[in-house]
């Protein structure tokens, strides 16, 4: 339990300077400071250095970590409620329905999945929203499989067969029997789900296919530091360490939380 | 067996024509063309252009006639590289990104299953937490931060290895980016070997090989360890999709000439028949290594041939 909660404290405190840093720095993440190019670390006024033209790396990296999350948790919401829908439908009616929505589940899971992000990204133009919608429509599908393997152990369950003899529309033994039980591993995957849609925002971000400029996240950090970083590696350094820290930690609680509910 | 695989081909076939269809109609929804440069074409020169390349007929008959070409091998000709058609740069590139991804792919297994199997057999004790705690890590390890960070050390630091580029026949430019490729999947297949050889440990056929007397080597060499890799083998189908995804990523960092380089110069330049080659090739690609993964998995569990 107690790797969980560091880890969920390391990014809640990572999250909560992304949120309220950036009005106490005295640069903006785009501002440019021309007296101090390519600053290096700890300097007056630059306390993570600037970039390649003078862009201050501190209020950069808090502005990138920002729109990362905000990104990931939208998608991930998205992905939570087309799953859960979807998940629950299947199990629930079972039967034919149930196959052929699985055999939709399974045909989009051979799909190269990322290229389809990609696809969708060339074809809609590259804006902040796409990028999380296209993420969170074939995020989906881990949850939606997830949700109707729970759906179908609770159908058999006594209190749900005594919620239907009691005469309780399907509706509602859906919303208020077979959904609240569900929750708990929904949150869990929710979680591992976070740090999917984190990669794949930095991953689209990095070839230049997700978030534009002047917006940053953590993936366009990453790549003007790899490419300035034979002269000042913290510049690809700092923004990748925080990308692997949220990660990492998003990563170990959500297998903890999984872990421990499906004892 | 043979019925099982027989009706995964039967289903990868609408599978991909699905892909292929949804692709093309999706490109041509794009607002913009590969046209729309920084000089706005006159009418006369727009129309001999989108009749050349067939962009004047309607959408069913455009589908139609790329699917026929499609199955004699012509991808069409690429809009952005002019001398060239797809087909050349796939020819060019897949080898490429085939080799690395191959090779990470080897690597992965090798480092996942031993290190998973060695985890298992000191279950509990230091050895197996910090094999697992190694294996999170590289799991959460994005290739676009190893990457630059390896260049970075072993390259630009220690100057052992080059920093990018390709020479056919010379390995050392292989190294970096195969093994930075090949760390998360190391990391994912040695939590599921892990698990695997825990659970066949527990099982009734290893307990009487046990009371047998058997040594404990001959009981995981000849009872459990075939048991154990089934949840590696079903993971081998995402794996290789997640392989590919990685080497456009690897590809750009090292700048090495593959098909992942190709594509992501296409999508940015709206390259409409490179990008949807690639896509149906990729998703071609991906249905193969899952029927592969099934012949293995196959292999590994008697039951899966009877059914």
């Amino acid at each position: 339990m107690t790797a969980s909660r560091i880890s969920l404290g390391i990014v809640a405190i990572i999250a909560l300077a992304a949120l309220i840093g950036p009005p106490f720095l005295s640069w903006t993440h785009s501002a440019i400071d021309w007296d101090a190019v390519r600053a290096p670390l700890f300097s007056p006024g630059h306390l993570f250095g600037t970039d390649t033209v003078g862009r201050d790396l501190l209020a950069r990296t808090l502005v990138g970590t920002r729109v990362t999350l905000a990104v990931a948790l939208a998608a991930a919401i998205v992905a939570l409620v087309i799953g859960t829908a979807w998940g629950a439908i299947a199990g629930w009616v079972g039967g034919r329905t149930d196959e052929i929505m699985m055999r939709i589940v399974d045909g989009l899971y051979a799909l190269p999945f990322m290229f389809v992000v990609i696809l969708l990204m060339v074809v809609f133009g590259r804006s902040i929203i796409l990028v999380f919608i296209g993420i969170g429509a074939v995020e989906w599908l881990t949850m939606a499989r997830v949700v109707r393997g729970q759906v179908i152990a609770l159908k058999e369950r006594p209190f749900v067969t005594a919620a239907e003899a009691a005469g309780a529309p399907a509706s509602r033994i859906l919303t208020g029997h077979i959904l609240p039980n569900v929750a708990g591993v929904a949150l869990a995957y929710l979680l591992l789900t976070v740090p999917q849609v984190v990669m794949v925002e930095s991953f689209l971000s990095f070839l230049g296919l997700g978030v534009q400029e002047p917006l940053t996240s953590l993936g366009i950090l990453v790549k003007e530091g790899a490419d300035d970083m034979d002269i000042q590696p913290h510049a690809l350094l700092i923004p990748g360490g925080v990308l692997v820290l949220i990660i990492v930690c998003l990563t170990v609680a959500g297998e903890r939380l999984r872990d421990r509910l499906s004892q | 067996m043979r019925v099982l695989l027989l009706r995964r081909l039967l289903t990868a076939i609408p599978t991909l024509l699905g892909v292929v269809i949804l692709s093309f109609v999706l490109m041509r929804l794009a607002p913009g063309g590969p046209f729309d440069g920084e000089r706005a074409l006159d009418d006369d020169t727009r129309a001999a252009l989108d009749a050349a390349y067939g962009l004047d007929l309607p959408l069913a008959e455009q589908i139609a006639l790329y699917i026929g070409r499609l199955l004699r091998g012509d991808f069409g000709p690429s809009l952005v590289y002019r001398d060239f058609t797809v087909s050349e740069l796939i020819a060019q590139g897949l080898p490429v990104s085939l080799t690395i991804g191959g090779l990470a792919l080897l690597l992965a297994c090798i480092l996942g299953i031993g290190g998973g199997l060695w985890a298992a057999v000191r279950a509990g004790r230091w050895q197996d937490e910090a094999i697992m705690g190694l294996a999170t890590l590289l799991t959460a390890l994005p290739v676009f931060v190893t990457g630059p960070l390896f260049v970075l050390i072993f390259a630009l630091g220690l100057g052992w290895l080059p920093v990018s580029g390709w020479e056919a026949g010379r390995p050392s430019h292989l190294v970096l980016p195969v093994v930075a490729l090949s760390l998360p999947f190391a990391g994912a297949i040695a939590k599921l070997a892990r698990a695997g050889l825990a659970r066949a440990l527990n099982e009734d056929h290893v307990r009487t090989a046990r009371a047998r007397g058997l040594a404990e080597r001959q009981v995981i060499a000849r009872h459990a360890l075939r048991p154990a890799l089934v949840p590696v083998a079903s993971y081998l189908g995402p794996a290789a999709a997640g392989l590919l995804t990685g080497a456009v990523i690897i590809e750009t960092v090292f700048a090495l000439p593959g098909l992942g380089r190709y594509f992501v110069q296409g999508a940015l330049n709206r390259d409409y028949p490179l990008v949807l080659g690639v896509v149906t090739l990729y998703a071609g690609l991906i249905i193969l290594f899952n029927l592969v993964a099934d012949l293995i998995y196959g292999w590994l569990d008697p039951r899966m041939r009877a059914e």
